[in-house]
């Protein structure tokens, strides 16, 4: 009957509320215990290098072009080499929403997530870090890519000196 | 001339005694309430400030009083900063006719131990409630927000809607103590409490009194899922905090009700008649905490529904019935 | 009108355009690289493919290559159209680099875009890619040949549009490398227009290298400041600078591309001296303080020694809005002293203009159409380049192009030049008029009688002048001459090549006041107290530079309203810092009275880039924007005025005041504009001639507008600064001979300003009796105001 259905329907779920008082709650109290996040966890962002101990990031601007929050600045300057660097980079960790965008949208492996969280201060202005606090002394999750040796514009090595590249053709050559 | 002055400390001092408790019982409340439910829910509730979160609420007072005190623009000012100081007043008001314990007898003389045993102390009670309305309605009417204007309309008819079948629950619990007086209503319950002889109009009070009090599951005119905060979304700091004080200020109102007019007022064995009276309350604001744990809310349509169709011709029955057994045991 | 079919849907199209333009119409956009309106066709890179279904063709074509005609049934979308398009993108690919992240093509680039719409994703190529080695191509273009897909456009934007003849296209097959024969910089002063057009990273800025992504740049729709010719551009902005500038699109000005120097001019807006600071009796102050302040002590000024002791001096510089402020405000403070332009036959010239200018009027797009085109005292490279360019189209349309002219004009098209010395320009108008030739030499006559007769036979004859040489009394005998040649089927056309962007609109206000020549004269009297400066430095731009630095130190209070670190700005009394034109939105009079609106890309401020001092913006917040107080010139006239504060309002205001400026209103940025009808008056009779020493021992020196370094704006802007030329002196290699000097040597040119050293260029092409010298600011050819003429003398530079 459906008044006999509607009644048990209302008592039943104060005896459930009520088992629940006297059960011990599942929360992990953050300060005195703390859980081990996955390695793949998206925390504090880092700037990797590349194998050989350089600077990965080019300052392409597609981590900041997929930022949904803008937190990511910089400017790109170039060595004297031609290579393409960040000449200033900046996060804003107090933006931050830790989405893992950038770290996706990063065609050098440069822009990399890991597990340290505790990020937090109160400090506002300690929350925004250069390039300087950014960069690791390593490869984080990738240990071989170097962009450079495959850009095929003669960074890394001489031009055409890649693997998959023949080396500079003479176009003034009579041969046809 | 002395006798007049006495009178008037004793006032004064009852005032005070119930003015610190009741304050004191709603920050508690608070806190009670949050613990509660987090323990309903599996969590701990508030527990880093003091031992177990003891002075939680001391500082969400702080807290309060030192937000910024914000007028949204176009919002009517004067009634804006007016109105949640109308809530907490009628709330507090009602205390005036509870009696929590009975007449003691001090330094040989009788001490009513209610601050002004009115006569008609039920239908004050009554009128109070019906006022405390208008602290919602004038609240979301001034704050020229969309959600406010709906929440005070779902509060309003909600409250028109619930009078009636409430002070018809309680015509029973009067033709019993043949009094309107609540010291009266609870000396007639010294054998049996209302409870027990009139446990439909029991059921029908605490449902009445529920959506009255805009608690859940009946808080329409704040359900934040649908209008974020109904009546008070524009209010912040302590014209915030004096709309959640006086609702917790309502749910002890509403604990005394309860017990006065059906758990027995202060009656009770072996302990004292204070001690009965107020963990009679603190259990009925259990009850309340624990139904916020329990229940869902259902829709605007449904509680209007069955306030009209299922609780007044209820209520309506219970008075005949009743009337017609008096009527016959009294012969 | 034929009507085709494209993808099921009708269009009716005009006569001659393409298959591929017709589905433009339609708002289908047919993937294509070497198509381009201002080029052509040439169907090379075979992107362009659609299904001709049914009609006068049939098969798979190339949409550019096809005329659309009646009765085409065609299909974009058919299977096979679609899996060429996708083969021809995957070749395209084949030997492109990997290089998108550090390119700064990405994000604005075309085969990126096709790529994606043709559906290529994976590279299904494994062999090996074919490199190339770059070229250093100068100052402002950077190449990276491997990313090049061989669309030719670059080649034919340069050699077949622009006229360049340095850079060309080397090898067969997979060798093709697009390049000049030796490293070195490009020649042609329309080099940035290849940057444009490369579809992809080939060919980019090298001063926007590594700066910007497009999607991060502010972006809007404006006017070039630096020449009278009003073409469209795109500025783009940010960290609060100006970081480029594109060609805009404007059919009738400029059509698709832009000169070298209002692509790389933009920098003037960052200049790290730029005074962004309001500025009363040497303290720095709020613009509203010092705005008050003008206002008070010109009105007092006004009241105590007569409403004409006070001069205002516009420019060709500020916008339109503003110009017709300052105008008003004269007009209030009831001065007749007022006019917009220190350089007294500029002012002339333009004042005249427009008042004879009348159906004479033509656009560029019109001479692009010319078939005849004669250069009076006109040296488009210097005055405003892209009239060269519209003039080599007219000749690849088959016009004829003749120079008469002092100077040796450079042109990137073939032309027949008549070297005349600058006072018988004006005769030789007169002379074409009456056709009587007996004042020139047998040489001269023969090439003037026939360009009366060319000038009889020509269907659509332009006449163009320059503001410099013609002055006043040219630019009349100019208009004159159209008006005599001008028949009933065909009127003669004039432009004339004017001081700066809003030349024409200062002139139209101007009416018949006096010319700067006689405020300074009346300075000097100390009856004009007071000079209100709008974006103009009396110091340096007067026709007699001495003179002014002498009469104006009598003045009792200098105002100068401006956005650049000029002499007025710095010595100003009260100074108010105005926005650049990349700053603001306002309106500019073009050179044939076209009004044209233009809108702001970026707000004032330091640059970032300064803030930061090369690394990462400071780590403090301010509450403001350092260096934002400048604000729009007629703003703050406005503001004084008590005028409307807002453009619209203030535009319906002015339309409202001044009848023949109707359209102000109703003027769009990115649109052609809108042709003034308002005619001007001619400026008041006697021209004075500057005192001239006839000293005949002397050479004469002729003072003209260098191609680069001669405008102020160019000046500032580093991005020019850099290929800006030691001073020199050009004269005939006769002359240079018979003075023992020879092309590069260094000389010493001796003057009334005191010696300087230069570098002697030589160039046949010129006036034999004449040594020309180019105004370079900052250096001791600053002095130089062209059009003027003094004695010196020239020596070779003792051995050192």
């Amino acid at each position: 009957m459906n008044l006999w259905r509607d009644i048990k329907g209302t008592l039943q779920p104060f005896w459930i509320t009520l088992g629940y008082l006297f059960k011990k709650p599942v929360t992990i109290q953050y300060p005195e215990e703390k859980r081990t996040p996955p390695p793949r966890y998206r925390a504090r962002i880092v700037l990797t290098r590349n194998p050989d101990g350089t600077e990965r990031c080019v300052a392409c601007q597609l981590c900041s072009a997929a930022c949904p929050v803008d937190c990511i600045s910089m400017q790109a300057a170039e060595d004297g080499d031609g290579r393409r660097y960040a000449g200033w980079f900046r996060i804003n960790f107090a933006r931050c929403i830790f989405c893992g965008l950038c770290a996706e949208a990063c065609p050098t492996m440069a822009i990399q997530t890991t597990p340290d969280y505790e990020i937090c201060n109160r400090d506002l202005l300690k929350l925004v870090q250069e390039k300087e606090d950014l960069l690791i002394d390593g490869c984080g999750k990738d240990m071989e890519y170097n962009y450079y040796e495959h850009a095929g514009i003669g960074v890394a090595n001489e031009r055409g000196g890649n693997e998959d590249e023949y080396g500079p053709v003479d176009p003034k050559a009579l041969v046809p | 001339m002395n006798e007049l002055l006495i009178s008037l400390i004793l006032i004064l001092v009852k005032l005070g005694l119930i003015f610190g408790v009741v304050l004191t019982m709603a920050a508690y409340l608070v806190l009670a309430e949050r613990k509660i439910l987090g323990r309903m829910q599996m969590r701990y509730g508030p527990n880093r400030i003091g031992p177990g979160g003891m002075i939680q609420p001391l500082c969400d007072v702080i807290k309060l009083i030192t937000k910024e005190d914000f007028v949204p623009a176009r919002a009517d000012k004067w009634i804006f900063l007016f109105a949640p100081g109308l809530t907490a007043l009628t709330a507090l008001l009602s205390f005036a006719v509870v009696p929590f314990s009975p007449p003691m007898t001090l330094f040989g003389r009788e001490i009513p131990m209610v601050v002004c045993d009115l006569s008609i102390g039920l239908l004050y009670l009554f009128g109070l409630s019906s006022l405390a309305v208008y602290g919602v309605v004038l609240g979301g009417w001034a704050s020229n927000s969309k959600y406010s204007l709906l929440g005070a309309m779902r509060g309003l008819a909600q409250m028109l809607s619930y009078e009636l079948s409430l002070g018809l629950a309680l015509v029973p619990v009067v033709m019993t103590a043949k009094s309107f007086s609540l010291t009266e209503i609870v000396m007639a319950q010294s054998t049996w409490p209302n409870m027990l002889q009139h446990p439909l109009a029991f059921i029908i009070f605490m449902i009445s009194i529920t959506a009255e009090s805009k608690r859940t599951p009946f808080d329409m005119p704040e359900a934040e899922n649908e209008i974020v905060a109904g009546f008070h979304t524009e209010y912040s700091g302590m014209r915030f905090g004096l709309f959640f004080v006086g609702e917790y200020i309502n749910l002890i109102v509403i604990g005394a009700m309860t017990t006065v007019f059906f758990l027995g007022g202060w009656n009770g064995p072996f302990l004292p008649p204070v001690v009965w009276f107020v963990g009679k309350i603190l259990f009925v604001a259990f009850l309340f905490i624990w139904a916020r744990g329990s229940m869902p809310r259902p829709r605007y349509d449904q509680l209007l529904r069955f306030g009209w169709k299922v609780l007044i011709p209820l209520a309506l029955l219970n008075v005949v019935i009743t009337g017609a057994i008096r009527l016959a045991m009294n012969g | 009108m034929p009507k085709l079919t494209i993808d099921n849907l009708e269009v009716t199209v005009p006569e001659g355009i393409n298959v591929l333009e017709a589905a433009r119409e339609l708002d289908i956009i047919i993937p294509h690289f070497c198509y381009h309106e201002a080029l052509g066709s040439v169907g090379s890179c075979r992107l362009c493919a659609m299904m001709f279904v049914d009609g006068p063709v049939k098969g798979l074509q190339m949409a550019c290559m096809i005329q659309a005609q009646d009765g085409m049934v065609v299909s974009s979308t058919d299977p096979d159209a679609i899996e060429l398009r996708e083969h021809v993108i995957e070749w395209a690919m084949t030997n492109h680099p990997h290089d998108c992240p550090v390119c700064d093509e990405g994000g604005e680039c075309q085969l990126q875009e096709m790529t994606v719409a043709g559906g290529h994703g994976v590279r299904r190529y494994s062999g090996k890619k074919c490199t190339f080695t770059n070229q250093n191509l100068g100052p402002f273009v950077q190449q990276e040949m491997n990313r090049c897909i061989t669309c030719y456009r670059c080649v034919r934007t340069y050699r077949d549009y622009c006229g360049g003849t340095d850079y060309g296209v080397f090898g067969s097959r997979n060798r093709i490398q697009y390049a000049r024969f030796r490293e070195g910089a490009l020649e042609s002063p329309f080099s940035g227009n290849i940057i444009d057009a490369c579809p992809t990273g080939v060919l980019t800025s090298k001063p926007f290298r590594f700066k910007t992504r497009l999607w991060d740049l502010q972006e809007a729709p404006s006017i070039c400041p630096h020449c009278s010719l009003g073409c469209a551009t795109v500025p783009g902005g940010r960290y609060r600078e100006v970081q480029r500038v594109k060609a805009g699109i404007n059919r009738e000005t400029n059509g698709f591309f832009i000169c070298d120097r209002g692509r790389f001019g933009y920098d003037h807006v960052n200049h790290p001296e730029r005074p962004r600071q309001g500025r009363l009796d040497g303290q720095p102050v709020t613009v509203n303080a010092a705005l008050l302040a003008a206002r008070e002590q010109v009105t007092a000024i006004a009241s105590k020694h007569g409403p004409d002791s006070v001069a205002f001096l516009g420019s060709s510089r500020s916008s339109f809005e503003a110009s017709v402020l300052l105008h008003d405000w004269a007009k209030a403070t009831g001065s007749q002293q007022l006019v917009f332009e220190a350089h007294q036959g500029r002012d002339r010239a333009a004042r005249t203009l427009t008042a004879q200018l009348g159906k004479h009027v033509r656009s560029q797009e019109e001479l692009r159409q010319s078939d005849l085109v004669i250069l009076f005292g006109a040296d488009p490279l210097a005055e405003g380049p892209m009239l060269a360019l519209a003039i080599r189209q007219a000749v690849r349309n088959g016009g004829k192009v003749v120079v008469i002219d002092p100077r040796p004009v450079e042109l990137p098209c073939a032309a027949s030049y008549l070297p005349l010395s600058p006072e018988k320009l004006p005769e030789v108008l007169v002379a074409l008029g009456k056709k009587d030739f007996n004042a020139f030499e047998a040489d001269e006559r023969v090439l003037l009688e026939s360009l009366v007769e060319q000038l009889k036979s020509a269907q659509r004859p332009v006449l163009i002048g320059g503001a410099d040489l013609l002055g006043g009394k040219g630019v009349q005998a100019l208009c004159a001459a159209a008006e005599k040649f001008t028949s009933d089927e065909r009127s003669v056309g004039v432009i004339t090549l004017l001081a700066g962007p809003n030349s024409y609109g200062g002139a139209l206000l101007a009416g018949d006041g006096p010319d700067f020549d006689s405020i300074l004269d009346a300075v000097q009297e100390g009856t004009v107290r007071a000079l209100v400066c709008l974006e103009s430095d009396p110091f340096r731009e007067a026709r007699d530079p001495a003179r002014a630095h002498a009469a104006l130190g009598h003045l009792e209070l200098l105002v100068s309203f401006d956005s650049t670190p000029n002499l007025a700005a710095q010595r100003a009394d009260i100074f108010l810092p105005t926005r650049a034109n990349a700053e603001m939105a306002g309106s500019y009079v073009n050179n044939e009275g076209r009004l044209q609106a233009f809108m702001p890309v970026i707000d004032p401020g330091v640059p970032i880039r300064e803030t930061g001092a090369g690394n990462h913006p400071p780590r403090e917040f301010f509450q403001i924007t350092p260096g934002s107080s400048p604000e729009a010139d007629w703003l703050l006239l406005a503001g004084l005025l008590e005028r409307e504060l807002d453009l619209v309002g203030l535009r319906e205001s002015i339309e409202k005041d001044h009848p023949p400026f109707a359209g102000l209103s109703s003027i769009a940025a990115e649109t052609t504009g809108v042709r003034l009808t308002a005619q001007g008056t001619l400026p008041p009779a006697e021209e004075q001639e500057l005192p001239h020493a006839a000293d005949s021992e002397a050479l004469t020196l002729m003072a003209i507008t260098g191609q680069i370094g001669s405008c102020w704006l160019a000046h500032l802007s580093s991005p020019l600064a850099a290929t800006e030329p030691q001073p020199y002196v050009i004269l005939h290699p006769e002359l240079a001979a018979e003075l023992n000097l020879a092309a590069d040597e260094r000389a010493r040119l001796t003057t009334h300003f005191g010696h300087c050293h230069i570098v002697i260029r030589t160039d046949e092409k010129m006036l034999k009796s004449l040594i020309l010298v180019p105004q370079l600011w900052d250096t001791a050819l600053e002095g130089m105001v062209p059009g003027g003429m003094l004695d010196c003398r020239l020596e070779k530079e003792a051995q050192r």
